[in-house]
């Protein structure tokens, strides 16, 4: 009951309900932010690897659903995400049809991580139409027929379409960062079958990058196109230091925020500030804006990692722990490894050996890792909420609103559990 | 305010003035890299080559390139920059077209060689067209290394391919990495048009190469639809950044069409020499070439042409090109066909229209103008007489 309005939401599928309370991360060594499920039985990218749509009342956290009633209009409760549905399932459908290509096997490939009712919730579009509304341009009001909204400002238009440009690049780098290794081949793990896969990803995530670029190019913003081509090198950047880290650069800190910046935190704050220049907002606001995108992206990420370790419970150990199994070290480990220095050595040999894994496990459990990684998450959540605080002052209901949902969604960011 | 006004006036009279550097010859030599010519200049036509005429213009652009390749991670610095490196560039050609292409689009240039070059504008609109050129490399680069990916290709321009050479990962995202870095460049120029051309061409390259991947026999066999897909991803990327170098010197957009027109027609008689020497090798006859496209099961303009005189063939295409023996039977065929002839026949073609549209471009006076013309004309010639 709790949940129902949220699945109101998402499609009446079995599968997709059962999955609503679980948050299954990626089983590979993504650092993506909210990845969408693409797992493709004829594409088969990457083995074994399976990511699950994230569900929105999973995520939403308990006790929201106030509602209020005023004059003829329900409000809807303050919820971030049912605040844009509408206008997110607009959103996709134009993605969709824009996915059309010349040939239509690449088309259907590309097309399946943006049906509707598979991708999610898609944490990162919502965040740009908050952001397009709360930075003063707001939707239009629905008519007295209810549904249909008439989207009609260009501006607005306009601002969604770099949500569709962001979804596309995002999709993209994860097919791209899925592309296997000679290594692999060459040891027998790619079947043809995956190797085919290999190359359907490839050109796959081709295609979605030159339809963004053709997206952006039609924004006639050359300042905008200058900041989404710069968040390519950075996703780019950060799966290289990902790939090529020295066991010294393993266990720094400084290099782990900055590889998790050009990972994870770069998209979405470089399209908050593409969405305030859209606006012709000043630099101060785009920086802010900005500034947003970054802190929820790196507490998002903090919090992943986290998650990686504990999964549902509190404890320890009940994750996936697929990021240390792939030997990526995370803040978790890089603050226990301040307190324990023993635990370098234990780096440096690698996590081949499950034992090393459980070793690890055990520094973590005597450590403040956990919490200080937490810590972390909060200061970087609560940066962002400064960031929104900071706007220029705004009567606008629905600007306020926006920026409420905002707000909170920093707070459920770092609360979640799961 | 004088000097504007100044600037202003000489750029409508057409006569650039001396505002900036007191001696033109250095001037040109520093953007140029040339050395003074005298004002009567009587070479031969046909001696006028296009490589040589931009060679010092070219090693500047090769060099800046090679500098603005640099990346945080030292592995996808030296990835990225791969094929950058001296010797291993390629010929370029791109680049010298587009070299040419801005001095010979270059209407209102002055008669004299001389008192041209000292205008400010004049060397930051060079300068943003040299741009040009470094992005165009970077963006075929770029698909070039997704290309040997896709094609499992183990060599490339007489090296090893990236992906060979570091792996599939590293060589797809070193390919995504120089494409934006080319994309961000190209969003410095401030110019929405010319960002739209090229963001066109990077999509015809892909559009193009899934063509290549996913045609149907149907498709493969079809003359329409090689010569589209011929187009997106051979000519789509020179012919518009050829119009893009006329957009930037502020020609009119019947310029910049013959512009396209030239370059697009360049790309499509490379593309078709390409083909037959893919059979022929540097030697006349057949069989000699390194008969990649066909073992790929490419099927490009020759065996088209031979299919015409023997539907056999297709049955034969259909079975695929895994069996040796299938390579040769249709070279068999090829032979007992005019495929070579025809294509050759299509490729002086489309190097007349690309000559025809430079012979179109409105009257100069300008010794140099008139040079870089004849050196793009001479071009349509040196690439459609080579063999190899």
């Amino acid at each position: 009951m709790l949940f129902c309005r949220g699945f109101s939401r998402i499609s009446r599928n079995p599968r997709t309900i059962l999955l609503g309370f679980i948050l299954s991360r990626p089983t590979g060594p993504s650092q993506s932010l909210l990845s969408n499920q693409y797992l493709n039985s004829t594409l088969k990218v990457c083995a074994g690897r399976e990511t699950f749509s994230w569900s929105l009342p999973a995520f939403l956290g308990i006790g929201r659903q106030i509602h209020h009633q005023s004059s003829s209009i329900i409000e809807e409760q303050l919820d971030p995400f049912s605040l844009v549905a509408d206008e997110l399932s607009l959103l996709a459908k134009r993605l969709r049809s824009m996915v059309v290509a010349e040939v239509p096997k690449l088309a259907s490939a590309a097309e399946y991580f943006f049906k509707l009712g598979v991708e999610g919730k898609r944490f990162r579009p919502t965040v740009l139409l908050l952001m397009a509304t709360a930075l003063n341009v707001h939707i239009p009001e629905p008519t007295a027929g209810g549904v249909g909204d008439t989207l009609t400002t260009d501006l607005r238009t306009r601002q969604q379409s770099i949500a569709e440009i962001t979804e596309m690049i995002h999709v993209a780098s994860l097919l791209h960062d899925d592309v296997l290794d000679d290594a692999d081949k060459r040891r027998g793990i790619g079947s043809l079958n995956a190797v085919m896969g290999n190359k359907l990803a490839v050109l796959a995530g081709d295609f979605l990058l030159s339809r963004a670029c053709v997206s952006l190019a039609a924004l006639k913003n050359t300042e905008v196109v200058s900041l989404i081509a710069t968040v390519v090198e950075h996703l780019v950047t950060g799966e290289t230091m990902q790939m090529t880290t020295s066991s010294e650069q393993r266990c720094s800190m400084e290099y782990y925020m900055q590889k998790t910046y050009y990972k994870t935190a770069s998209l979405i704050s470089n399209s908050c500030k593409a969405i305030a220049l859209l606006a012709g907002q000043t630099a101060e606001v785009a920086m802010l804006a900005f500034e947003y995108g970054k802190h929820l992206g790196l507490a998002f990420q903090l919090i992943d990692d986290v998650l990686d370790f504990t999964g549902t419970s509190a404890s320890l150990g009940k994750g996936s722990l697929s990021d240390i199994q792939h030997g990526i070290v995370t803040a978790p480990i890089l603050f226990a490894m301040e307190e324990f220095p023993q635990l370098h050595a234990i780096v440096y040999q690698g996590f081949d050996n499950p034992e090393n894994v459980d070793i690890a496990l055990e520094y973590l459990g005597k450590s403040d890792g956990i919490q200080r990684t937490r810590e972390l998450a909060m200061k970087h959540a609560n940066l962002a909420a400064a960031a929104i605080e900071s706007l220029p002052e705004s009567n606008d209901e629905q600007v306020r609103k926006s920026r409420r949902a905002l707000v909170d969604l920093t707070q459920r960011v770092i609360m979640r559990n799961k | 305010m004088t000097i504007l006004f100044s600037r202003v006036v000489s750029r409508i009279s057409g006569t650039p003035k001396k505002t900036f550097f007191n001696c033109p010859q250095l001037c040109q030599a520093l953007v140029f890299g040339t050395s003074c010519r005298s004002p009567t200049d009587s070479t031969p036509k046909d001696k006028v080559d296009p490589f040589s005429l931009v060679a010092h213009e070219m090693s500047l652009v090769s060099k800046r390139l090679r500098s603005s390749v640099v990346a945080k991670v030292p592995e996808l610095a030296s990835a990225a920059g791969y094929f950058f490196k001296e010797g291993v560039e390629g010929k370029r050609t791109c680049s010298v077209v587009l070299l040419l292409m801005a001095t010979a689009v270059d209407i209102h240039r002055p008669e004299s060689p001389f008192c041209c070059i000292g205008d400010t504008w004049t060397i930051e609109l060079r300068r943003r067209q040299q741009l040009i050129a470094e992005i165009t490399e970077m963006i075929h680069v770029a698909s070039l290394i997704h290309d040997d990916v896709l094609d499992d290709a183990d060599t490339r321009r007489g090296i090893g391919s990236l992906s060979f050479v570091v792996g599939n990962k590293l060589a797809v995202l070193a390919g995504d990495f120089l494409l934006f870095r080319a994309l961000r460049t190209l969003a410095s120029l401030k110019n929405t048009e010319v960002v739209s051309l090229l963001v066109t061409a990077i999509e015809n390259l892909v559009t193009g190469e899934t063509m290549q991947m996913a045609a149907t026999i149907e498709q493969r066999c079809s003359m329409e639809y090689y010569m589209q897909k011929t187009y997106y991803k051979t000519a789509s990327l020179i012919s518009n950044s050829c119009k893009a170098i006329a957009l930037l010197s502020g020609q009119t957009p019947g310029v910049a069409k013959l512009a396209f027109e030239y370059g697009k027609n360049l790309g499509l008689a490379y593309q078709f020499i390409d083909d037959i020497l893919d059979f022929t090798g540097s030697s006349a006859s057949l069989g000699k070439g390194s008969l990649s496209d066909i073992r790929l099961g490419i099927i490009t303009a020759p065996i088209l042409f031979a299919t015409e005189e023997f539907p056999q063939l297709h049955a034969v295409i259909e079975q695929g090109f895994d069996d040796p023996a299938n390579v040769d039977t249709a070279l068999e065929y090829l032979r007992k066909s005019r495929g070579i002839q025809r294509t050759r026949e299509l490729a002086t073609k489309h190097a007349s229209l690309a000559a025809a549209a430079i012979d179109s471009l409105p009257e100069s006076c300008s010794m140099d103008v008139r040079k870089s013309r004849q050196a793009l004309i001479n071009l349509t010639q040196i690439l459609t007489a080579r063999n190899k």
